[in-house]
This record gives C-alpha cells, sequence and structure tokens, in this order.
C-alpha cells in the first residue's frame, strides 16, 4: 500500500483521500464530509492525481468513517458527473471490507484494488500470537485473498462476467430499503423498488456503533459482542427460526397440537412485523368475514401446497422419501430436487406408502432424467434458477456421492457432481420453449413447471415464459436455501418473493397471460399468514422447505454441507441416517396448520376459495404499526398495485395451455407400432420426417416407459427409419429398445436425454460431400443422455455430450466444448474437435483421433482431466465402436481407420478424469474386497 | 468451530468423584480435576449449532458453542473472557446448576449432552489458578451511589454490573460473611467456602464496598439508606421457610433445613461447635422434600454419621427419561439422583406426612405417613387422594423440613413502601424497578425461590436498568430473549 501512496513515477500521482466526519456534526457532517470528498478529489485529479486512495484510517473520537461503499460510490459517481471519472482509479484503504460480498461491491461502485487493513491487521495478530499456527503472516494474508478472489470470480460468473474489468463499476445490484433522493445522490441509477432510509439514518446506526465502540472500552472487562449473523445467538442478529419457534413447531406438529401451532405462528409471524420480511409490513383489511364453514376444506388446500426441491444426496433417502409419503398421502406434491429418483419409489409400497415425488425436477445437470423418470412426474419442474443460489448450480461432494446416490443420478460414485451453472439447452426463450415441449411429450400429463427467482424483471421474463407454454411458473424467493448455500448466496444474492411474485402477476395480468398460467411461490413461507399474503399477491400454489424439514426434525444445525447432520437429514453417513425421527404424520400435521390458519384468514377477508382470493392485493395494506426510524419511508404501493383490467381478463388461472401435441409424429408412430410396444415383437417401419417434427421419439418412449419401466424393450426391438430433416430434439429421452436412424440430418438436442435408445444419422447414399467435413447434426446433441447409444456420420455442432453420463457416442467431427461437464459414458471422435474440450469433464472416457496423430494441447481444458494413451483394452472398445459405426452408417472414414489399423491405432488419444480413474480404483478395490470376502 | 465429528468420535465424561464411602469422611469437595486433554475433547463434542439451543437453554445466555470451541483448541483465556461476558461467577454455576443448558444441547437429541458444565467450571478453575481473574476497576467513576442489600448471587452480580459501569457500590450483608445461601445454605462438599473468598477479594479489590452484620431495616433503617444512596437494589432472597403444620411440629427433633444446614456450615467453618439439636449422629433421620435442599440435608447427615436416612417426597416418582409430553429442548421432569442419594439413602414417593410423634419428654420419636395419589381432572392441576389403609409409622428422631421457600421476608420492603405480587414476592412495576424508581429488586426477592444462575441473571438486568435509571442510557449488556425458549 506504501508503495502505491508514496509512489514516485511520473505517469503515476497518488493522493490519499480521507472518509471521515466529524461525528458531533451528526447527519450534516456526514453529508458536508461527501461534499467535500468531490471537491477535493477534483481538486487533486486537476492537479494531476491520477490514483485517489479512498482511506478510512484516522478513525477518532471526533471522527467516525464514512461507509467506505457510500465513499466510494459517491466518488465514482460524483467525479462521473464532474466528467472526470476516466482520468483516476479508486483504491480502498478502508478497516471494513472482510467478506465476498464486500468486495463485490466495491469493485461494483468503481473500485480498482482494495487494501483491507484491519482483515490484515487481525491475521497478522492471530499469527502472531499462535491462534493461527503453521504458517507465516505472509502466506495466511495470502490465503485470505485468494479465498475473496476465489468468492468474488463465484459472484461474477453467477452474473456472467468473465473479467474482474467489466464487473468494476457495472453495479449489478438491487438496493433493498433505500430510497430514491439517495439512491440517486450516492449509488445513481441503482434499481431500489420500495424506497426505504435515506442518509439521515444511515448516519444514526453509524453513530449508534461508533458510540458503543468508544463506551464499551470504558467498560471495564467487557469483550467484543460475538455476533449472530449466520449462527444464532441471543444478542445476535435475529433469525425467524430460533430456539422458541423450531422447539414450538415440532412441538406442535409431534402431538398434534393446533394449540402450539399457534404459539409457533404468532411468534413468526410477529417476528416478521418486527421487520424481518417485506410481508410483516403489511397487514390485512378489507374485513368481509364469513362463517368458517364456508371457506373451502383444508383437504382441497393443501393440495396446493409443495415442498420444496431438495434432492437426494443433498438430505438422506429417510427424509426425502418421508416428505414424499406425507404429501402424496394429502394429495399435495413433494419434490424430487435434481438428483433423480430410484425407480423403486414410483409405485406404491407393500405398506401403501407412496414414496413417488410428484415432481420431477430437471436441472441443468440433467441428473437420471430419464424417460421413467418423467414418466412418474405429475409435474415437471424445469430449474432456470434456485431461489437460495441464483447462478449456481448445485453441488455435491465427493463424499456424499455414495454408490447408492450415484445409481439414482447415473453417475460414478465417490465423484463429485456439479451442476453447470446454465442449462446447455437454453439460450433463449426460444430454447426453453423448445425444452417444455420436449418434456411436454415425454410425460403429456405432467404439468411443465419453471422456476425462477425473484428479480427485477421477473414480470417480462414470466411473460416470455408464459408464451413458451409453461404450465406453472414458480417465483422463488432468496431467503430459502439450504445450509449447504455458500454464505456470500445465502445473505447477497436474490429477493425477498413478495417483490417478484406482485412483478409476475401484475405483469402476466396485464398482458391477458395469467389465465393459462398458474402461479406459484415459494422462499421461506412458514405459515398461514405468509401463504395468504402470497395469494393475494398472486400466487396460487404454495411451496415449503425449512419448515416441513424442521417438522420433520431439523433443528438448524446449518451443516448441511459437512454431511455430520446429526437429525439424520442432511447427511449420508449410515449411522447419523439412524437418527432420523421425522415420520409423514409430522409433516401432513404441519401442511394441516397452515392450511387451518389460512382458513381463518380467508373467512376473515371474506374469501370462500383460494381462487377466489388470488391478486386481490387490496386486501393488503402497509402495516401502520411500524414505527421505527429504519422502516420509514419504506413504500410498498409498487407490490400492492393491482392492475385495472377488463372484466374478460382473468387475473388467475382458469384454462390450460394448448401444447399443439395433436400433430405430434409420435402418434402416428404408436399407432402402428402396437406390436412392439405391447408384445415386445421386433418391428420395422420407415416415415418421412420434417424439421418440425420435433421431439421425435419421446412420447413414444413415454408409453413404453410407462408399460416397461425402466427396462424399456429388448435391444432394437422397434427399428425406425426416418428420411428427411429431423426438427430439433430428435431421439429426446429415447428409451431402451427403440432404434431411431435417420438418413438425412438433424436440428439441434439431438438425442437429448438419451434413455438407452440407438440413435443413427447417415448421410443419404445419393450425398456427394464428405461426410466428416460436413455438419449432420445441429448443437447441443447428447445433452444429458443417460445411457443407450450414438452414431453420427458426421460433424456435430457445438457442446456435444456435455452432461452425458453413460451413453456412448461415435461421431466425426465436433465444435467447441465437447464433452463438458461429462460424468460417464464414452465419446469417440474420429475428426476435428473444437475448443475447450473436456472443461468440468469428471467422468467418462473420450477417445480422439487426428489424421496426423498430434493434439494441440491449448485445445483442451486440462483442469480435471489427464491425456493418456490407450491401453489394449481401450483399444479393442475403440476397435467394436468402429464396427457398430459402419455396421450403422457405413462410415467411410471409420473403414478408412480401420483398413490401416496398425498405423492408424497411433493415432488416438484418451481423455481421462483425475477424479474419475480414482473412483474407479476405489471401486475395483472394493470389488475386490467383496470377492474376498 | 469444535471438531467436525467429534460428537462421533468422543464419549461424554462426567465429572469423576471419589468414592461415596470415602468421601463423606469430611465436608471437601469430592470431585477430580479431568485432565486438559480430556477436557478439549469434550469441548470438541460440540456440534457448534446454527441454533444453540443450549445457549438459549441457559437464563443467563452463556455463549456455550463459542467457549466449547475455544477450550477444543486449548484457548482457555479466550474462553474464560467469553465466559465471564455472559456470566460473573462461573465458579458457582459451575459447580451448582442443574445445567438447563445441557437438557438443551441439541446433541442430547441423539447421545448424551455435551459435559457443558463441567467446561465451565474448569474454564474458571484454570482462570483463577492462573492468574488471570484479575480485579478490573472501572477508569472512572461517575459519582452515583448505589447500595445492593443482601450478597446473594444476585447481590454480588449486580454490584460487579454496577461497578464496572463506574457507579461506587456498597453491599450490605446481615450475616457475618457474604454469599447468602451460597455461604450457609450451600454445604461444603458441594462448593467449599473459599471459593466465595477468592471471589469477593477481586470485587473488594474492583472498589465494591462490603458491609456484613448491617441487616437494612434494622441496623439502619431503610429511610437512611434511601437518603444516602443514589439507588438501591433489594437482593434479600426468598428466606420465609414453608412449615408443616401437623401435629407434632414443636417437637424437638423438627428441624428446619435451613436451620439445619447453615447450623453445620458454620461449624465446618470453625465458627461454633455443633449443638447437639442440630446433629443427625446415630439417629434416623427423615428429609421431608425431595428437592436439592432436601438432598443437601441428606448428603450433610450422612457426613454426621446419622442411623438411617429416608427421603420423603409427597409428588410420584419421575419418570427415568423424557416423556412425550415433555420434549425436548425444553426442562425436562425426570428422575433426578444426586450424589447425596449416592451416599446412602432410602427415597419413598407419593408419601404424605401426618404427624409427628413425640416420646413423651418433647422429643420427636417416630413420623406417621399415608401414601397418596394424585387424580387427574382435565383442565385442573391433579388432586391429592390419601389412600386408605395405607397409614405407616416410621422411627425418627431428627426429621429435617426442605419444603421450599414461600417469598421474602416482608418487613424491610414494607419499611420502603414497596408493593407485592400476589405471589407475595416484591413487585418490579418496570421489570426490575418497584413502585419506588429509585429502588430495584433482583434476584428471588423478586422472582421467587429459584436458582442460582437465574439469581445472577436477575442482578445482571437490574444492574442495567440501574444504570439506564442513573444514567440516561446504559452500555451495560442487557439480555434480548425475544426468539428464546424462555421467551413462550
Amino acid at each position: 500500500m506504501d508503495k502505491i501512496k508514496y509512489i514516485k513515477h511520473n505517469d503515476y500521482k497518488a493522493v490519499s483521500i480521507n472518509t471521515l466526519y466529524d461525528v458531533a456534526k451528526g447527519h450534516n457532517g456526514l453529508e458536508a464530509a461527501l461534499d467535500q470528498m468531490i471537491v477535493e478529489i477534483e481538486k487533486v485529479v486537476d492537479d494531476g492525481a491520477n490514483i485517489i486512495i479512498l482511506s478510512d484510517r484516522g478513525v477518532s473520537p471526533e471522527k467516525a468513517p464514512i461507509p467506505m461503499l457510500l465513499a466510494c460510490s459517491h466518488a465514482h459517481h460524483g467525479l462521473k458527473k464532474l466528467k472526470k471519472r476516466s482520468l483516476f482509479g479508486i483504491i480502498i484503504e478502508s478497516a471494513e471490507p472482510r467478506e465476498p460480498h464486500h468486495f463485490s461491491l466495491l469493485f461494483g461502485y468503481g473500485a480498482s484494488a482494495i487494501n483491507p487493513y484491519m482483515v490484515n491487521e487481525i491475521i497478522t495478530h492471530q499469527v502472531e500470537n499462535d491462534i493461527i499456527q503453521g504458517i507465516s503472516v505472509e502466506k495466511a494474508i495470502d490465503n485470505f485473498n485468494k479465498a475473496i478472489a476465489k468468492g468474488i470470480v463465484k459472484v461474477m460468473n453467477k452474473i456472467g462476467i468473465s473479467t474482474l474489468h467489466s464487473y468494476r463499476g457495472a453495479q449489478i445490484f438491487e438496493a433493498l430499503g433505500l430510497n430514491e433522493k439517495f439512491i440517486e445522490t450516492y449509488f445513481c441509477k441503482t434499481a431500489t423498488r420500495i424506497e426505504g432510509i435515506g442518509l439521515y439514518e444511515i448516519e444514526k446506526e453509524i453513530n449508534k456503533r461508533f458510540h458503543k465502540a468508544y463506551s464499551q472500552e470504558n467498560l471495564a472487562g467487557m469483550p467484543l459482542e460475538i455476533g449472530g449473523d449466520y449462527r444464532w445467538r441471543r444478542d445476535g442478529e435475529k433469525h425467524m427460526l430460533n430456539p422458541a419457534s423450531i422447539a414450538k413447531l415440532q412441538q406442535a406438529v409431534r402431538q398434534n397440537k393446533f394449540e402450539t401451532y399457534g404459539v409457533y405462528s404468532k411468534l413468526i409471524n410477529e417476528q416478521s412485523e418486527k421487520l424481518m420480511t417485506l410481508r410483516g409490513m403489511f397487514e390485512f383489511s378489507s374485513f368481509d368475514p364469513i362463517p368458517l364453514e364456508e371457506v373451502e376444506p383444508w383437504t382441497e388446500i393443501v393440495k396446493r401446497f409443495k415442498t420444496g426441491a431438495m434432492s437426494l444426496g443433498s438430505i438422506s433417502a429417510e427424509a426425502h422419501e418421508n416428505l414424499a409419503i406425507a404429501m402424496n398421502r394429502i394429495g399435495a406434491k413433494s419434490n424430487s430436487g435434481e438428483g433423480g429418483e430410484d425407480p423403486k419409489r414410483f409405485q406404491p409400497d407393500m405398506d401403501g406408502n407412496w414414496k413417488n415425488s410428484a415432481i420431477k425436477q430437471v436441472a441443468s445437470g440433467r441428473f437420471g432424467v430419464s424417460s421413467h423418470y418423467l414418466s412418474s412426474a405429475k409435474e415437471i419442474q424445469i430449474k432456470m434458477a434456485q431461489g437460495a443460489k441464483p447462478g449456481e448450480g448445485g453441488q455435491l461432494p465427493g463424499p456424499k456421492v455414495n454408490p447408492y446416490i450415484a445409481s439414482v443420478r447415473n453417475s460414478t460414485p465417490y465423484v463429485g457432481l456439479i451442476s453447470p451453472p446454465p442449462h446447455h439447452d437454453i439460450y433463449s426463450i426460444e430454447d426453453l420453449a423448445q425444452l417444455i415441449y420436449d418434456l411436454k411429450n415425454a410425460n403429456r400429463e405432467a404439468r411443465v413447471n419453471v422456476q425462477l427467482v425473484s428479480e427485477v424483471g421477473v414480470g417480462t421474463i414470466a411473460a416470455g415464459v408464459a408464451k413458451a407454454k409453461a404450465d406453472v411458473i414458480l417465483i422463488s424467493g432468496f431467503d430459502g436455501g439450504t445450509g449447504a448455500s455458500p454464505l456470500t448466496s445465502l445473505k447477497h444474492a436474490g429477493l425477498p418473493w413478495e417483490l417478484g411474485i406482485a412483478e409476475a402477476q401484475q405483469t402476466l395480468v396485464m398482458n391477458d397471460l395469467r389465465s393459462r398460467i398458474v402461479l406459484e411461490c415459494d422462499g421461506q413461507m412458514k405459515t398461514g399468514r405468509d401463504v395468504a399474503i402470497a395469494c393475494l399477491l398472486g400466487a396460487e400454489e404454495f411451496g415449503f422447505s425449512t419448515a416441513p424439514l424442521v417438522a420433520s426434525g431439523c433443528i438448524m444445525m446449518r451443516a448441511c454441507h459437512l454431511n455430520t447432520c446429526p437429525v439424520g437429514i442432511a447427511t449420508q453417513d449410515p449411522e447419523l441416517r439412524k437418527n432420523f425421527k421425522g415420520k409423514p404424520e409430522h409433516v401432513i400435521n404441519f401442511m394441516y396448520f397452515v392450511a387451518q390458519e389460512l382458513r381463518e384468514i380467508m373467512a376473515s377477508l371474506g374469501f370462500r376459495s383460494i381462487n377466489e382470493m388470488v391478486g386481490q392485493s387490496q386486501k393488503l395494506n402497509m402495516n401502520k404499526a411500524i414505527n421505527h426510524y429504519k422502516a420509514q419511508g419504506i413504500d410498498l404501493s409498487k407490490i400492492l398495485y393491482k392492475p385495472d383490467v377488463p372484466d374478460y381478463v382473468d387475473t388467475h388461472n382458469t384454462k390450460k395451455q394448448d401444447h399443439g401435441l395433436e400433430k405430434v409424429l409420435d402418434f402416428k408412430i404408436v399407432s402402428k407400432a402396437h406390436t412392439a410396444i405391447y408384445r415386445k415383437d421386433p418391428q420395422h417401419l420407415e416415415f418421412d420426417i420434417k424439421n418440425t417434427n420435433r421431439s421425435v421419439g419421446a412420447i413414444l418412449s413415454n408409453e413404453i416407459s410407462k408399460i416397461h419401466g425402466a427396462n424399456g424393450l429388448p435391444e432394437d426391438t422397434l427399428s425406425i427409419h426416418f428420411k428427411g430433416t429431423a426438427g430439433q430434439s430428435f431421439g429426446a429421452f429415447a428409451t431402451t429398445g427403440l432404434f431411431l436412424k435417420v438418413i438425412g440430418n438433424c436440428n439441434d438436442y439431438f438425442g437429448k436425454g438419451l434413455s438407452g435408445g440407438k440413435l443413427v444419422a447417415q448421410v443419404p447414399k445419393e450425398a456427394t460431400f464428405k461426410a466428416d467435413e460436413n455438419i449432420i447434426i445441429g448443437n447441443v446433441a447428447l445433452y444429458g443422455a443417460v445411457t443407450g447409444e450414438a452414431y453420427i456420420n458426421g460433424v456435430a455442432g457445438e457442446r456435444f455430450c456435455v452432461r452425458n453420463s453413460g451413453a456412448t457416442a461415435v461421431v466425426e467431427g465436433i465444435g467447441d466444448h465437447g464433452c463438458e461437464y461429462m460424468t460417464g459414458g464414452t465419446a469417440l471422435v474420429i475428426g476435428e474437435f473444437g475448443r475447450n474440450f473436456a472443461a468440468g469433464m469428471s467422468g467418462g472416457i473420450a477417445y480422439l483421433y487426428s489424421d496426423d496423430g498430434t493434439f494441440d494441447d491449448k485445445k483442451f481444458n486440462l483442469e480435471m482431466v489427464e491425456l493418456e494413451d490407450l491401453t489394449d483394452k481401450d483399444f479393442e472398445k475403440v476397435q467394436e465402436l468402429l464396427n457398430n459405426h459402419i455396421d450403422y452408417t457405413n462410415s467411410s472414414r471409420a473403414k478408412s481407420i480401420l483398413k490401416d489399423w496398425k498405423e492408424n491405432s497411433r493415432k488416438f488419444i484418451k481423455v481421462m478424469p483425475t477424479d474419475y480413474k480414482r473412483a474407479l480404483e476405489i471401486l475395483a478395490k472394493e470389488a475386490e474386497e467383496a470377492k474376498i470376502d | 468451530m469444535g471438531k467436525l465429528r467429534g460428537f462421533m468420535e468422543y464419549e461424554r465424561i462426567n465429572e469423576p468423584v471419589v468414592a461415596p464411602d470415602e468421601r463423606i469422611q469430611n465436608y471437601k469437595e469430592f470431585t477430580v480435576a479431568p485432565k486438559n486433554e480430556e477436557l478439549q475433547k469434550q469441548g470438541g463434542r460440540c456440534m457448534a449449532c446454527g441454533v444453540p439451543f443450549c445457549h438459549s437453554g441457559c437464563p443467563l445466555g452463556n455463549l456455550i458453542p463459542d467457549f466449547n470451541d475455544a477450550v477444543h483448541k486449548n484457548e482457555w483465556e479466550k474462553a474464560l473472557t467469553i465466559l465471564h461476558s455472559t456470566n460473573n461467577f462461573p465458579e458457582f454455576t459451575g459447580r451448582l446448576c442443574p445445567a438447563p443448558c445441557e437438557e438443551a444441547c441439541v446433541l442430547g437429541i441423539i447421545n448424551p449432552p455435551v459435559s457443558i458444565e463441567l467446561i465451565e467450571k474448569y474454564i474458571v478453575e484454570r482462570g483463577f489458578s492462573e492468574g488471570w481473574i484479575k480485579p478490573q476497576p472501572p477508569e472512572t467513576r461517575t459519582g452515583k451511589t448505589v447500595a445492593v442489600i443482601g450478597s446473594g448471587p444476585a447481590g454480588l452480580a449486580a454490584a460487579q454490573q454496577l461497578n464496572r459501569a463506574g457507579h461506587t457500590v456498597t453491599v450490605f450483608e446481615r450475616d457475618n460473611k457474604i454469599g447468602g445461601l451460597l455461604r450457609y445454605g450451600i454445604p461444603d462438599f458441594k462448593m467449599e467456602k473459599n471459593v466465595i473468598d477468592r471471589r469477593m477479594e477481586i470485587l473488594e479489590a474492583e472498589g465494591i464496598i462490603f458491609k456484613c452484620e448491617v441487616e437494612v431495616g434494622k441496623t439502619i433503617n431503610a429511610e437512611e439508606i434511601e437518603k444516602e444512596f443514589d439507588a438501591v437494589v433489594l437482593c434479600t432472597g426468598a428466606s420465609i421457610k414453608r412449615e408443616l403444620p401437623i401435629p407434632g411440629a414443636d417437637l424437638k427433633g423438627v428441624t428446619q433445613a435451613m436451620d439445619f444446614l447453615p447450623h453445620n456450615n458454620k461449624a465446618v467453618d470453625g465458627q461454633h461447635k455443633r449443638d447437639p439439636k442440630y446433629l443427625a449422629k446415630d439417629r434416623n433421620v427423615i428429609v421431608i422434600g425431595g428437592g436439592d435442599t432436601g438432598s443437601d440435608c441428606i448428603g450433610t447427615s450422612n457426613r454426621q454419621g446419622a442411623k438411617s436416612v429416608t427421603n420423603f417426597e409427597i409428588m410420584p416418582k419421575p419418570a427415568d427419561g423424557r416423556t412425550e409430553d415433555n420434549p425436548w429442548p425444553y426442562w425436562p421432569f425426570k428422575l433426578k439422583t444426586s450424589s447425596s442419594h449416592e451416599e446412602g439413602s432410602h427415597r419413598e414417593w407419593n408419601i404424605l406426612t401426618k404427624e409427628f410423634i413425640g416420646d413423651g419428654k418433647g422429643n420427636l420419636k417416630g413420623l406417621k405417613t399415608v401414601e397418596v395419589a394424585w387424580k387427574k381432572i382435565p383442565g385442573q392441576r391433579p388432586q391429592l387422594v390419601e389412600l386408605e389403609g395405607s397409614e405407616k409409622e416410621w422411627p425418627c428422631e431428627l426429621a429435617l423440613l426442605a419444603l421450599g421457600f414461600t417469598g421474602p421476608e416482608k418487613s424491610l420492603p414494607e419499611q420502603f413502601g414497596l408493593t407485592f405480587d400476589p405471589r407475595g414476592n416484591v413487585k418490579g412495576e418496570q421489570q426490575y424497578q418497584t413502585n419506588k424508581p429509585n429502588i430495584f429488586a433482583a434476584g428471588d426477592a423478586r422472582r421467587g425461590q429459584s436458582l442460582i444462575v437465574w439469581a445472577i441473571s436477575e442482578g445482571r438486568e437490574a444492574a442495567h436498568q440501574i444504570d439506564t435509571y442513573l444514567m440516561g442510557s446504559s452500555d451495560l449488556p442487557q439480555k434480548n430473549i425475544a426468539g428464546d425458549l424462555m421467551a413462550v
């Protein structure tokens, strides 16, 4: 730091600007200091300074620090207004920043470099006093910096920004609870929708803390407060789920006592009102009471209730199944989460318990998403983003991936699983429409649900999703989230559902799209009051996650990522899983209590059914009782706005989406393939195909899955040849026993979610071009393929075999990003391949061939893989695949390679993920030991 | 925090003790300090819960996960700072508290809970032996004066807090030494009295003035105190003993536990010789009352060489563990076997004493009892029913009444002109502030008989309010119980 401060260089001149204010002058002092700061910076910049160091050193009983973010943003915007911002860089020297979010904000509001001197001093002190042991001060600080950098990269990655240079000053933030005037002055153009406090209140806060710091010094023997931001402490930050509310909820559901639930719900609702949630600031108004008996029964209401997407893997089988049994018993829906599901659960068991999750999730990782899985769903949920950690995919660390979890996810045991941040088959709303169409084909009885997170502009997205023909849109609030979410996401990403659901409802109603969509809402719903408010703002279905887990025994350990959950919920440890004491009745009791509380509110407001109540935001008022200086100025009118629309515009769901499935080619196939589908007799059919024939094979597979389950039909039972150009998603979710061959070419998403079938794309005999130089199938082929085979007599587009978890593919060339995030299966590429090959590839094997036997290292992403020579076994495998390829496609390239095998076999290379290799060794050892036993 | 999977690796240990027949030979504490490494392991059993119910179960809000972690990492001085930040006298609670924290410990759902009290005790013992516990007098004095009446745990806690805020504090004690029930109610084998003395030295060095054998209301009257001090806090305890008004109650040998125990403590302290009327030696002792005081009487009687010791309890025998209607994390009403019980006693439940029988010379000879049952009536308290034909006579020459306290003595509060709540306790109109703004009440005097840990809590909270009263605002810590187990 000093090096910069006292820099002597002709091109650089650094000046330190102090960011303190006279605490005695209060609000005016702060305002004046901020203004003065701009004047000073302008002066020194005019004098030639080009590095401005904003420093809060020198705090004294008279001088308090200006919050560094405020100072930084003001310097950034203030000088921008004077058109002098480009003349200098901002360096921060501050005691404040310590978490990734603090750094991200400072960069986001214009800082170029940050010196967190307080953190550095603390680290130094701890090393010198042996609190941190076995490491030098330099190394410890270096580690801290590295960790922060990783955190910032993670934040940028969520947003989709690749370089800090682009992130700096990008201010991709939304403010909650700051007023427009303040934002305009100091954080120009940052979104702030509910108004709130300004500089005056901020100064009051600083003053309070400042006073505390100095008075504390006089109090003999009083240490610093421990604080309770991430872990509850009595005198720390408030948490909705605290000892009292957790204990009361568990007591209520275990003893089946509505009165005890009443105590719990009163606790939660009252805390809500103490400024812990936006909904807490509302109060019901325009009471128009009706007798409680006139309100629809709880048994009807709970059908609109769902439990949240928590995967098997993140929580134990016991906890996962318990939720499913409970929800199935009352006609509500549980959610599989993104980890697939054991097919044994799709049928009720001997005790009459049904462990099937009614909602099957399709996330970016596509773990376990097969035709059979989709066929078992009542609702299929596309997770576009997760409320708890928007922009991030799920992560399951290797130790949690035991053989059972791996089998359900079609992955390799002990290999960690990363869901890619985006769906690789969705880059536009049209792509999403295609995925909805694919899934609708895969199970046309199931509703397709698209999960979005509450954020600015979610209304526009929701309108697009409605037009893309989703049946349900879920708006997820930010305050949910498992104990395993990264801390920065837990606290600083996403927005409350109140904002999102209101915006979605308003936009959908204004565009007359609301009637064909079911709107669902989740994110820390805990009481009937929460549900009532969500409903009045526009939701008609409701998701709960944390509360039913607490009902099942969760005590908010916040160790979900450590595999040490002592009550057997968020763990795969066999010993700890034995401690699970939850019963379906506990979850049912919770749902029943919430519905009853909701019914009481409905009766008081005069609603007989949920349908009557949806979107009636005029029944809500801002809570007049709020009397806290920090809540003054909050304006919730934007949330409560109710669009004025003609009578014919419905404001809740009244009709179904028209998915246009009647024209699907599969129905023709099904009508002719009776003998194969029902009797398993081999059959051969031929059809012409056009590019309007999309998702061919999905309905067919759905029909087979419904009858024969995961096994499908015997290999090659139903062979179908198509002539022409296949539309998108040819062979999507094609199941075992299908042999689908296109003679011609195919669009994008060839073999999406391939579930055991065989797919072939063959160049027509008449073609005059060279197969291995021309594209025959589009982008994103075999995305999320589970198992099966594919032979492609030509070049595939980009992102070939992304997230393949078990399929075998032969192709004569591919574009960029091949085999990304692959976790299993085999890819044989006997032609050119693009850059970034094998990025994030944690499993499976790829064999590559080049004409001259050399490979450009730069084309590979070598973070997780190694390049190896083939073994004898590998050569056998490759030869077998090439022979298959010739059999199915008559590939001339394959023929020529085999022709001079001795020479050409040297031109192969094997791409092997390091984790996968280690896992295979563990498994081999386990198998060996099993043999000895 | 803690040791990952420590709770799966290490077993709970309780504090090792000397065998009963050996320890009843004297009045010394009979615990054996575990090794540091063992205590570190015990700290490592803590799971660093996201919601630490222990911390909520503790009336003081002790930062249990935080000091457990520090102990686990061998950072004892840090642990001590954390412990002292919420508890002025961990050496009292570490020995005497029934540990509601351990009953609320999350690990207790599946395994024996973390040995929190054990860890607490050895943090503070380590602190004393290392000399880390030093007087911390305030840097500046406010010029305000406060009188603390009563030197039990509530009074001492209030005094230390107020002194830290810079007020000049005088503690009045009517007995000859400070400590209240800690000094003369608790037998030495549970807490040796030098434990109070060493703490008092610290308090005195911090500038607190102690005046023993001064009974406010008698030696010095209320009016004078009010005149002399800017604020007064009554920490006089709940010292009215519950009587057993049955035939024969005036026989020689029918003795109140709270006469018996102080007499013995003073004897142990060498202040006087034992009066034979308080001596259990060679007598059949029956202790009536199954609480902690009852236990103390049993332990003391055995040490005095009683012929037999029997313990009566009118309530039914509680279950061994939690029952369904008494779920975690709340305080469990389960069978408690104290160390005194282990030293030799016969226990009877559902038993009611009907009469003390004399030998015709005014001496107690025996007890007449009847068995009882508790009839449950929905929505009401269970009703006591005597079982016909279950009358029985017990030989007994010393009957000790350990029936609890009914409330504070009234004369002093009356002299101050204070009001009482329906249960006869001094009424805190504004929590700890009485109907007279300059007079406060804390501890058993305000809340009725309770635990030491509550007394310390009351003293601390009252100090905050007194400081606010004197200064307009206070930087003394105050606990915020919203969201706490005790909030509902």
